[in-house]
């Protein structure tokens, strides 16, 4: 698109901005709506800010296998996912679209599943090393699958370019749009997954079953991870949301904004309400879920690729 | 596993409301009977020290400072609150209040020190003594207990240093 | 400016761990009922984490004994400052009725420096709120140290400004008191 620099520039920041400013809300919301569910009055919504900024406050201790690589984890995940959230649409066109594709998006999203990798190597202790490795399980099934969600919509619009690719282009078809809805279906299974809440906390949170991949890190860098796990609701809520429900986003400036952000707290009321009611799924039960969803999403790329 | 069950199970949950007891805006009562922290009453007791004989966890110190005079110590750290002393005192002066709010930065602010008058015999000026070496041995004054460290003591081991005692044992942590 | 804020924000979001040296559970169960929908401690932004290095409290509970001392040591070295102590139960607060057998050590605050104690066997949920409401601000204390005398003196005593020295001597001489 012919937008200047300057204008690119400015939305590109917002996009960071709104999910700076919206990620611990969201959190907030989650866990008072975790809580009314389990008939208790919960924190208050601004919880997760005190919780992030008690934690910058707290002293650095540096321990573990490689301090250097534990401090290079935790900026990459921020960075990973903030620079993820200049690539996806939240009201207005993807602001760096005229310097990325379809194919850097895939690859950005992987880097995000392995900063937290990094994260549990780098700590080295045995908790870390086992959250790790569970970690590289789900993500060796879960990537693919973000990666076919992409590419049928790319074999839907024949270009690679972000502005067409994000615009709702999975049923971009003659007829009844098949694959679009058997990868929406897929896609709405697999956003619990994707996301790290709680069924499928298995890596992430599960600081508080054992420990997970993040017991060694401690104030500032453990803020930075809190709030990549925040940060992933926002992020690839707005992913999903351009790729399977962009309707609204024609609307004028602020509209659009409204529009999706109606659309994100519908997404984060789905997610806690099953989140507060479900237990967490083993390592074992849940990869066989997602290769499930893998064969499904392999068929649904197949429907695509024939024209359906 | 069905997504049914899931949903009457969220349906009940969301019915029964909030059910948090609105704690520290509002004072709980604790069941009657419940046995709080023990308030000593300096009208009604007379010093036999059975309460601090009693004591399971020896938390009642008792020590006779002059021939007329006896302080009953309760150092509040290790109580449990089991009611024996108060079982035990013969003029009912240890009462187990309701009260549960006891706690506190500075562990000593759970004592509570009662200097007693003892009554002595009016012909000879001085306290009662038991008859026998026996019932001495017994008796409170050969049990030196240690106010100020806050140790239960008999008369044979006051030879000790005297340390006190939250450092008196060396731990070694390798 | 951004570290005042910072440790304005500490009362208000207290990361928890719960480190249990050889107590009876007495006190865990205690602890544990707080963490419920009944008690709920969540409301003042306190969550259970199981990691010494992501917490700002630990909760002490049961004696030092002598096999755990180091590991207790060794999970309050782990914990990032700023960090407060909390003593829960008459185990932890003084040795309790254990404080003389041959593998307790004493209380917890031989080992790690305490900074609120919260007494009772076990201390009632309520109770355990009330500390830790005390140990953010939000109430006052209410024991302090009780020291009670019996004032009367009914029998006559020496009144030492009747004692009078007269050379080698003291002389008693009663001035009309009793």
């Amino acid at each position: 698109m012919e937008t200047s620099l300057a204008v690119r520039f400015l939305s590109g920041g917002m996009n960071i901005a709104l999910v700076l400013a919206l990620a611990p809300l969201f959190e907030g919301i989650l866990r008072k709506v975790t809580a009314k569910v389990q008939s208790r009055q919960g924190p208050p919504i601004w919880q997760p800010y005190y919780d992030l900024l008690k934690l910058l406050g707290k002293e650095d201790i540096e321990s573990g296998e490689s301090p250097a690589m534990q401090r290079f984890a935790s900026w990459l995940s921020l960075a990973a996912i903030l620079t993820l959230a200049v690539l996806v649409p939240m009201g207005t066109s993807p602001p760096l679209s005229g310097a990325a594709d379809a194919y850097l998006l895939i690859s950005i999203l992987t880097l995000c599943g392995v900063s937290t990798m990094l994260a549990g190597l780098a700590a080295g202790s045995t908790y870390s090393l086992v959250g790790m490795s569970r970690e590289m399980m789900s993500l060796m099934t879960l990537e693919p699958l973000l990666a076919v969600a992409v590419v049928v919509s790319v074999v839907h619009t024949r270009s690679m370019a972000l502005d067409a690719v994000l615009n709702g282009s999975a049923y971009v078809q003659a007829g009844l749009p098949l694959a679009g809805i058997l990868m929406l279906g897929v896609a709405i299974f697999a956003f619990q997954a994707l996301i790290g809440r709680l069924p499928f906390d298995i890596a992430e949170a599960e600081t508080e079953l054992m420990d997970g991949s993040m017991v060694e890190y401690s104030g500032p860098k453990l803020a930075l991870f809190k709030f990549t796990h925040m940060a992933k609701l926002v992020v690839y809520g707005a992913l999903l949301v351009s790729i399977f429900a962009p309707w609204g986003s024609g609307l004028p400036a602020p509209l659009n904004l409204f529009a999706l952000l109606a659309k994100l707290l519908l997404l984060v009321l789905v997610v806690t309400l099953v989140a507060a009611t479900h237990a967490r799924y083993r390592i074992d039960q849940a990869i066989r879920y997602y290769g499930g969803l893998l064969g499904l999403s392999l068929v649904a790329l197949l429907l695509a690729l024939y024209g359906f | 596993m069905s997504l049914l069950s899931k949903l009457k199970e969220t349906v009940i949950c969301l019915q029964a409301g909030r059910v948090t007891l609105p704690y520290p805006q509002e004072p709980a009562k604790p069941p009657a009977g419940f046995r709080g922290r023990p308030i000593f009453n300096i009208a009604k007791c007379i010093g036999c020290a059975g309460c601090a004989n009693n004591c399971p966890a020896r938390e009642i110190l008792v020590h006779d400072i002059c021939q007329e005079i006896r302080i009953i110590q309760y150092v509040g750290r290790r109580c449990t609150y089991c009611g024996r002393c108060a079982d035990v005192c013969p003029e009912k002066a240890i009462t187990m209040s309701p009260e549960f709010e006891n706690a506190t930065n500075d562990i000593g602010d759970m004592q509570q020190r009662l200097e007693l008058f003892m009554g002595t015999c009016q012909r000879c000026g001085r306290c009662f003594k038991e008859p026998g070496p026996m019932e001495q041995l017994m008796m409170k004054g050969y049990r030196l207990d240690l106010l100020e460290q806050e140790r239960w003591v008999y008369d044979a081991k006051t030879y000790l240093d005297r340390e006190p005692t939250v450092r008196d044992i060396e731990i070694e942590l390798g | 400016m951004l570290r005042e804020l910072c440790r304005k924000m500490f009362p208000r979001s207290l990361w928890v761990y719960h480190a249990n040296s050889g107590g009876c559970n007495g006190c865990d169960i205690e602890v544990l009922n707080v963490l419920t929908p009944y008690y709920d401690v969540e409301r003042f932004g306190i969550r259970l984490v199981g990691s010494p290095r992501h917490a700002d409290v630990m909760l002490c509970q049961g004696p030092a004994m002598r096999s755990t001392a180091k590991a207790l040591r060794r999970a309050y070295d782990a914990m990032a400052a700023p960090k407060l102590v909390f003593a829960i139960g008459s185990c932890a607060c003084g040795g309790g009725i254990w404080y003389d057998t041959y593998s307790v050590l004493g209380p917890v605050e031989k080992v790690v420096p305490v900074n609120f104690y919260i007494p009772g066997c076990p201390p009632r949920p309520e109770a355990i709120l009330y500390g830790i409401a005390v140990a953010v601000g939000l109430v006052d204390k209410k024991v302090s140290p009780v020291k009670l005398k019996q004032l009367e003196f009914p029998i006559p005593r020496y009144h030492p400004e009747d004692l009078r020295t007269e050379g080698e001597m003291v002389v008693y001489q009663k001035q009309g008191r009793v």
